[in-house]
C-alpha cells in the first residue's frame, strides 16, 4: 500500500513490491535487529520506490488512468453527481499535487498519512533525523495546501 | 519571528502528537487564543483527512497472490554474482550522499599523478631511473667514477683524487673535488 501510494501505478507497485521482498530474502543475514523487522523491510521498499521514481517518470495522464481504474474497481464513485464531480476533481488535484512533491517529501507524507508512523520510525526508514522528518512534513503539507487552495 | 509563525511551523507536529509536553502545551494555548492559527489547524486536519481518503482508497485492494508468485519466481531464478556486484555498486556509488565520491576519487588520482610537475623536489610520483648505476674504477693510477643514466643512456665520467688514508676511503666519490 505504501509502495502504491508512492508510485501510484499498479504494475510498477507490484514490480517494486516483489523486488523488495526478494531483496529482503537475499539480505536477511544483514538484518541484525538494530531496528524492528518491519522498519527494515519498509526501508528496503521505500528506497527501491524512491530509486524507481527517480529513474522512471511517468506521464500524469498515465497516472490518472491508473487511478481511475482503481476507483472504478472499488465502486467508490459517489452516487450524487455533484459530489461525484467534486470528489473526482479533488482526487485528481490531490494526486497531482502529491505527484509534484519530491520523492523524499512524498515518502514522509505517505508513511505518515497511510501508515500513521511515528517521526522516529520514518526517520529510521529514510535514514534521517526526527527533526528532518518534521521539517519535510511541514514543507510537504505547505506545498499541498498551496496547490490545492480552494479545493480544501 | 512572531508567535503565530512559530506555532504554524510546529502545528503539524502537534497534531501528529510528536511534540514534547511543554511545547505541545504552549502550542495548544496559542491555538486556543488565536483565531487565525485555529483556522490553520482546521485546514491541516482537513488536508490530512482528505489525503487519507484518497491514498487509502487507492491502495486498499492489494492482490497478494500475484505478488507472492512473482517473489517466488525471482527467488527461483536467483540472481547471478554480477547482478549482486551491480547492486552493490549502485547502492554504494549512486546514492545522493556518495554522489561526490566518483569525481573526488578521479581528482585525487589526477592530483597524485601530476604533483611532480608542481613540486619537482617532492618525491611523490614515479621517479625517473636516472641514477641507475654508479661505479668507481681505478684506471692507470687514477680513480674514475662512472655514472650511467638508465633512461637517457648518458655516461658521465669524472676523476677524483685518490684517498689519503683508510679512514677517508669511506667518503662518497661525489663529495670529493674533481681533479680537473
Amino acid at each position: 500500500m505504501v509502495i502504491f501510494g508512492l508510485l501510484r501505478n499498479r504494475d510498477d507497485a507490484m514490480e517494486v513490491a516483489q523486488e523488495s521482498f526478494f531483496r529482503a530474502y537475499r539480505k536477511i543475514t544483514s538484518f541484525h535487529g538494530q531496528s524492528s523487522f518491519y522498519t527494515w523491510l519498509y526501508r528496503i521498499a521505500v528506497n527501491i520506490s524512491i530509486d524507481h521514481q527517480r529513474r522512471q517518470k511517468r506521464s500524469p495522464l498515465e497516472f490518472r488512468e491508473s487511478m481511475d481504474e482503481v476507483f472504478e474497481q472499488q465502486n467508490e464513485v459517489a452516487k450524487d453527481p455533484f459530489s461525484d464531480v467534486h470528489d473526482r476533481e479533488l482526487r485528481e488535484k490531490m494526486l497531482s499535487a502529491i505527484d509534484d512533491l519530491t520523492p523524499e517529501h512524498k515518502a514522509v507524507i505517505v508513511l505518515r498519512t497511510l501508515e500513521g508512523m511515528s517521526y522516529k520510525d520514518i526517520g529510521e526508514i529514510l535514514g534521517c533525523s526526527e527533526g528532518t522528518v518534521m521539517s519535510r512534513l511541514h514543507y510537504a503539507r505547505k506545498k499541498l495546501q498551496n496547490k490545492l487552495g480552494a479545493f480544501l | 519571528m512572531s508567535n503565530c509563525e512559530t506555532t504554524r511551523e510546529i502545528l503539524g507536529a502537534w497534531l501528529d502528537g510528536e511534540l514534547v509536553e511543554a511545547q505541545a502545551e504552549a502550542c495548544r494555548l496559542h491555538v486556543e487564543a488565536c483565531a487565525a492559527c485555529r483556522e490553520e489547524r482546521y485546514k491541516l486536519e482537513h488536508l490530512h483527512a482528505t489525503m487519507q481518503t484518497v491514498l487509502n482508497s487507492s491502495g486498499s485492494k492489494v492482490q497478494f497472490d500475484p505478488l507472492w508468485e512473482g517473489v517466488q519466481q525471482r527467488i527461483a531464478q536467483q540472481s547471478k554474482w554480477y547482478d549482486e556486484l551491480g547492486d552493490w555498486i549502485r547502492g554504494t556509488f549512486t546514492g545522493p550522499r556518495l554522489a561526490w565520491a566518483v569525481p573526488a576519487v578521479i581528482v585525487i588520482v589526477l592530483a597524485g599523478l601530476s604533483i611532480d610537475s608542481f613540486l619537482p623536489n617532492a618525491k611523490f610520483g614515479v621517479q625517473p631511473d636516472n641514477l641507475a648505476t654508479v661505479e668507481s674504477i681505478d684506471a692507470y693510477g687514477r680513480n674514475v667514477a662512472l655514472l650511467h643514466e638508465g633512461e637517457t643512456n648518458t655516461t658521465v665520467i669524472w676523476l677524483y683524487q685518490p684517498q689519503e688514508s683508510e679512514n677517508d676511503s669511506s667518503t662518497e666519490p661525489s663529495e670529493s673535488k674533481p681533479s680537473f
